[in-house]
């Protein structure tokens, strides 16, 4: 399984920004940060000890509709709650999002954003991240469809999952909490219990079994999300400081 | 010289005002000498529903309609059809030509398959029909929370964020449950038999066992499909609009009416029937019932503080110790307006009951870590009980 590719910073004017390719969905984001910055809409007597974070999705081909301010309304629930908008210089201040579908499927009218999902949060973290935005913890996300027979299929292409019998996305903490759970389609309960399993395998490479034996799947599925995330940042922080290193 | 001395108690309503996590707290987490039982601020116990009442066919104008009340969180949902003739869908010819075919050689499949996984087949229905609905945006939904429903919505204002999300997440869940059938929105046309050398000569013999309605379509022509406006105000905003929208959709739907329309040869057009005798409903798919849930947090810095958050692991442990000591969060489920704003997290789960076995349809849960499998199970169940009470509410309207 070939893994996400990603490269911080690729913005200049931006506080922060990151690029993101997921090649087993085909998609392609380019998400920016600008923060902390004064938000001309803002009223102090709305949470005055807290930043505002807002989040705009703009899709690659039309003008952004009903289902983005859904999706946004997604990311900043999750992005939302780890940013520590509390630090000095971010309180009464924003932290604006912006994520641009770049490449891959279109998402049309009712369609649901999962399969974009994890890409776009990645985006964001990414970018957050590039922008030293303070965060409480990281995370990693990915979207899992099950078919009629019950296969699980990790990241599964717009077809697979139009044909899906469930599309599951699931984000997971750093620390291992679960963050989000988006699910949809008919599926029970047992089905979900697996579904979580193999998604903390992929986010954190380990999966506990029933008897408390720690299975490594990191062979089948690739390396785990977390240390994707953990090594783009690690490089761009390497290349950052080469003039330093090298001195040393 | 009689001076009132000034009172130094608060009534409780002004202190759930000035102080409104401390109050609900004080009523989930009473203190133990004064023998309370916890209980939220509004009288429910935590996983305890609003009442609930749904009246339909309210509106005489539309083909449905519905009024469902959840505590004070009022929605009314009106269902309009609309005729779309096929003349007037620019890919119609090429579209529909080529999913004829594939209709066609399913068909060949299916018969060849036996007529064991016939009756399996029959509930699956093809896809290829079911995309009609979502290619041609055959419901069309929408929600308005400009109605001066609460003081932060302003009358008149464009659509917020909210009301756009929430129309967008009940045209999924319209689509992604497929509760309206596609075949109850076409108007077909059977064109009169001119002698039989309409006969299909490749699989005559494999009609036989399709019955005799299939095989009578297979020869007729959609010419028109029924496109149903589903607008939903929510007229009176406490908390939770997403479960009485939902409620209120298919309250409605199941209402709904359309009347007999057939193709006029002479005149090219489709014409309705006015006889209310003809008119036929719906038949849905199932009956998913949504169920909200917000987490309420003990430590009002539990938001903000979180740069000392516990990991899973450590989470379990202290989760444990919480039996016995104090507890930390409760799950509230339905909360009004004055609950969501003091949650971050949120769940919601729509379950659906296919004899006897409960089916989730959609479950979410976002904006906090407290909500893990456990909990989402605990969830799950409290949505199939609600799914039970949601039942006997719609089919006593």
């Amino acid at each position: 399984m070939v893994g996400p590719t990603a490269s911080l910073s690729p913005l200049v004017r931006a506080d922060g920004s990151a690029s993101y390719q997921c090649p087993s969905t085909g998609s392609n984001i380019l998400g920016s940060v600008n923060a902390p910055v004064e938000l001309p809409g803002r009223r102090d007597a709305l949470k005055p000890e807290d930043a505002t974070v807002e989040v705009f999705v703009k899709p690659g081909t039309a003008p952004a509709s009903v289902g983005e301010r859904y999706v946004e309304g997604i990311i900043r629930g999750v992005v939302g709650r780890l940013i520590l908008g509390r630090e000095r210089g971010y309180q009464r201040r924003g932290v604006v999002i912006t994520l641009a579908i770049v490449g891959g499927e279109n998402v049309s009218r009712g369609d649901s954003y999962l399969t974009l999902l994890p890409a776009l949060l990645h985006t964001a973290l990414l970018a957050l991240l590039s922008a030293s935005v303070p965060l409480s913890m990281t995370f990693s996300a990915t979207v899992l469809s099950v078919d009629a027979a019950g296969k699980i299929t990790r990241e599964p292409s717009a077809e697979d999952a139009a044909a899906a019998k469930s599309l599951h996305v699931l984000a997971f903490s750093s620390k291992g909490h679960l963050l989000l759970n988006e699910s949809q389609g008919a599926f029970d309960f047992d089905t979900w219990e697996r579904v979580r399993e193999r998604a903390s395998a992929i986010c954190h490479g380990t999966s506990v079994g029933e008897d408390g034996d720690v299975a490594m799947v990191e062979s089948a599925d690739g390396q785990p999300l977390e240390g994707t995330i953990r090594e783009t940042v690690e490089d761009q922080v390497h290349r950052d400081y080469s003039w330093k290193i090298d001195a040393a | 010289m009689a001076s009132t001395a000034p009172s130094l108690t608060l009534p409780p309503s002004q202190f759930a005002r000035l102080q409104p996590h401390a109050y609900l707290l004080a009523h989930l987490s009473p203190p133990a000498s004064s023998n309370q039982p916890s209980i939220r601020a509004n009288g429910r116990a935590p996983s305890q529903f609003r009442t609930t009442y749904a009246n339909t066919g309210s509106l005489t104008h539309t083909n449905g309609s519905a009024v469902v009340r959840v505590g004070d969180t009022t929605a009314v949902c009106g269902v309009r059809a609309e005729i779309l003739p096929t003349d007037d869908i620019a890919s119609w010819s090429v579209s529909h030509s080529s999913s004829s075919n594939t209709n066609k050689r399913r068909k060949i499949i299916k018969s060849e398959n036996e007529e064991e996984e016939e009756e399996e087949e029959e509930e699956e229905e093809d896809p290829n029909e079911e995309s009609h609905i979502q290619d041609l945006n055959l419901l069309v939904p929408n929600l308005s929370l400009s109605t001066g429903c609460a003081p932060g919505f302003i009358p008149g204002a464009p659509p917020s964020a909210l009301a756009q999300s929430l129309s967008h997440q009940i045209l999924n869940l319209l689509h992604t449950t497929r509760l309206v059938r596609a075949e109850d929105l076409r108007v077909w046309y059977q064109p009169p038999s001119l002698g039989g050398e309409e006969l299909e000569r490749h699989n005559a013999e494999e009609q036989m066992d399709v019955d005799v309605d299939e095989a009578a379509r297979k020869d007729g022509e959609v010419k028109a499909f029924w496109v149903l406006y589903i607008d939903i105000m929510i007229v009176s905003m406490a908390g939770n609009p997403f479960d009485a929208a939902w409620a209120a959709v298919l309250a409605a739907l199941r209402d709904t009416k359309l009347p007999r329309a057939w193709w006029d040869v002479d005149n090219e057009m489709v014409v309705c029937s006015d006889v209310v005798g003809e008119a036929r409903k719906l038949t849905l798919r199932g009956l998913p019932v949504a169920s909200s849930f917000a987490v309420f947090e003990a430590d009002a810095a539990a938001g903000w503080r979180a740069v000392i958050v516990p990991d899973a692991e450590e989470e379990r442990l202290i989760e444990e110790g919480d039996r016995k000591g104090i507890q930390r969060r409760w799950v509230l489920a339905d909360p009004d307006g004055y609950e969501e704003g003091l949650s971050q997290e949120r769940a919601c789960v729509v379950v659906d009951k296919v004899r006897g076995k409960t089916v989730i349809v959609k479950m979410e849960k976002n904006g906090g870590w407290a909500l893990d499998g456990k909990e989402l199970k605990g969830l799950v169940d409290v949505s199939e009980r609600r799914w039970e009470e949601v039942k006997t509410i719609l089919e006593q309207c």
